[in-house]
């Protein structure tokens, strides 16, 4: 009988059977191991939220001082922004050291990662060198960049080369994952037409894999550059490395100065406002093209 | 003279799928040659165990007195660059101009860094104008190839295999993606490049009537088998052992109305 004829008969069977083949309940999601695994996540993390609140330990804290308190100080900060330690030439020269610190970083970083990345894309490397590649950064990005610079700082000392070494080794790490897939999304045809006309690997890495991903790569890059100037404002305070960070650091932990806590904070701001600004017309314009 | 010979030629996927078993041809300078046969018949293996993309289990594949087989990476480079393939999906680099792709042919000749760079000679860019201008892209050359219609990204395809300077083109479903007019330009220019160039031309095709109006031959494969191999006039019942019993009346039905 085929599929016509089936339809048919479907359809002029006596009304009981069709109701038959109605009550018969038909299931369309089948509970796979996931699902499960996902549930019973989900509902211990609910009851131990719940547990949680009922055991704090509260002292003698009161919730709504604390809260006030912490609204004013807010308030200093957000709304009475002003110079104290240093003026707006300084300000926008510690600005710029950040900047040049997520600059440089993320150019060697995507750089070594260029290369790396070609490697680890499996359609232009071996499965073994692909893997071996992938399971290293996959372990270099599980540590955060702040723990990076750190265990740099063992060597180097806490400053701006540790924190350098750092970020560009968690850059690496994430860009190598970033280009080897965009690499790994160039149509196989077009490899294949270059590797039939006897082009060698460098030629059709550089004249077609390279051109295909040009866009994704420079979003990525472009991406990585904005993580990485929120890392540097971090390392400034975390790790000493100077620029606004550092300045943010000093006003929060020596000075207490709210004000100028408050006037960095919007300078930052500001900056990566910026950053995100570029990032969008960037991208816009890579679409167009 | 015989550009190609095809000795015992069998390829296995796995241990299970028995794509080409024990095909044995040959074909002469400047022939066209037609591969027909059902899709997953093995014809695109065919083609990619000529030009070594794919390495074949068994047998021998003689291009121009060398046996493809035995070559080493460097020299099997040499050898594909007298080979030009062409595709169903075209194969360009959509992000590149048309002169930049067709160009792209030339990479087998120069070094490394040459290459890498997209530095070419006079000569090369003068040899590239005129191929495109023969295939009537002049309007095109700067363009960029995402914004060419399907038939002129064939034109490029078909440009970038000749800028090779080959003997023998190897052609995959080249119009499978076409419309009948496209389609009909495609193959025009093939039959030209093979009667007036002397390029040996082996295309893969499955549309019959196509095949049967352009080809000086025909090689009809049927689950890995050639079980046809002569001059393109098929009586019903060859056609029907090339693509099974039961389907031979639809193929050419499908066939009439020039189908991708
Ligand atoms: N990479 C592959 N791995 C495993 N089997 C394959 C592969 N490529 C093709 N095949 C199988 O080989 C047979 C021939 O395929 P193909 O040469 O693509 O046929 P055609 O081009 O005539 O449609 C088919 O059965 C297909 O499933
Ligand atoms: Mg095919």
């Amino acid at each position: 009988m085929n599929f016509s004829e089936t339809l048919k008969s479907l359809w002029v069977q006596s009304p009981g059977k069709r109701q038959g083949i109605a009550a018969k309940k038909y299931i369309i999601k089948r509970a796979n191991k996931a699902s499960i695994v996902m549930n019973i996540t989900l509902i211990s993390l609910a009851i131990l939220t719940i547990y949680g609140f009922f055991t704090f330990e509260y002292k003698d804290v009161k919730i709504l001082e604390v809260i006030a308190a912490t609204a004013a100080n807010f308030k200093t900060m957000l709304l009475e922004p002003r110079f104290n330690h240093f003026d707006l030439s300084k300000g926008l020269y510690q600005v710029g050291v950040t900047l040049g610190l997520a600059f440089l970083t993320t150019l060697i970083g995507g750089f070594i990662a260029l290369f790396l990345g070609l490697l680890a894309a499996q359609n232009l490397s071996s499965l073994i060198v692909s893997n071996i590649i992938k399971g290293f950064v996959a372990f270099v990005r599980a540590v955060p960049t702040v723990l990076w610079v750190l265990i740099f700082a063992v060597a180097a000392g806490l400053g701006s080369v540790a924190a350098v070494i750092g970020m560009t080794f968690h850059t690496v790490g994430y860009l190598i994952k970033a280009y080897s897939e965009s690499f790994e999304e160039v149509d196989a045809g077009v490899i294949e037409a270059l590797k039939g006309s006897g082009a060698n690997w460098w030629q059709i890495v550089f004249q077609a894999v390279i051109p295909s991903s040009a866009t994704y790569l420079l979003s990525w890059t472009f991406m990585r550059f904005e993580i990485n100037y929120m890392n540097a404002v971090a390392m400034g305070a975390a790790a000493g490395a100077g620029g606004i960070g550092y300045e943010l650091f000093m006003d929060s932990s020596f000075y207490f100065d709210l004000r100028e806590i408050g006037l960095i904070t919007y300078f930052i701001l500001a900056i990566a406002v910026m950053l995100e600004f570029i990032s969008i017309k960037l991208k816009v314009k890579l679409r167009e093209d | 003279m015989n550009v190609l010979e095809v000795k015992n030629l069998t390829k296995k996927y796995g241990t299970e799928t028995l794509a080409l078993s024990d095909l044995n041809f040959s074909v002469k300078e400047g022939e066209f040659v037609s591969v027909i046969g059902q899709s997953g018949a093995g014809k695109s293996t065919l083609l990619r165990c000529i030009n070594r993309m794919i390495d074949a289990t068994e047998g021998e594949v003689i291009f121009a007195g060398v046996n493809m087989c035995k070559l080493d990476k460097k020299a099997l480079r040499k050898q594909r660059r007298k080979i030009g393939m062409i595709f169903q999906h075209y194969n360009l680099v959509n992000q590149l101009t048309v002169i930049e792709n067709v160009l792209h042919g030339r990479l087998g000749y120069k070094s490394t860094l040459a290459g890498v760079v997209g530095s070419y000679t006079n000569e090369e860019k003068r040899q590239a104008f005129e191929i495109i201008d023969m295939l009537g892209l002049t309007e095109q050359v700067y363009k960029r190839c995402d914004q060419l219609s399907g038939g002129q990204k064939q034109r490029v395809g078909i440009a970038r295999a000749l800028i090779q300077n080959p003997k023998l083109l190897l052609c995959d479903e080249p119009i499978a993606s076409l419309d009948p007019n496209a389609s009909k330009v495609i193959m025009d220019h093939l039959r030209n490049i093979s009667t007036k160039l002397g390029i040996t031309c082996l295309v893969n095709l499955h549309q019959v009537d196509v095949a049967l109006k352009y080809a000086d031959r025909i090689i009809g494969i049927n689950k890995g088998k050639i079980v046809y191999d002569g001059p393109p006039d098929l009586t019903a019942e060859q056609i029907h052992m090339i693509y099974g019993s039961q389907a031979g009346e639809l193929i050419i039905d499908i066939g009439g109305r020039n189908e991708s």
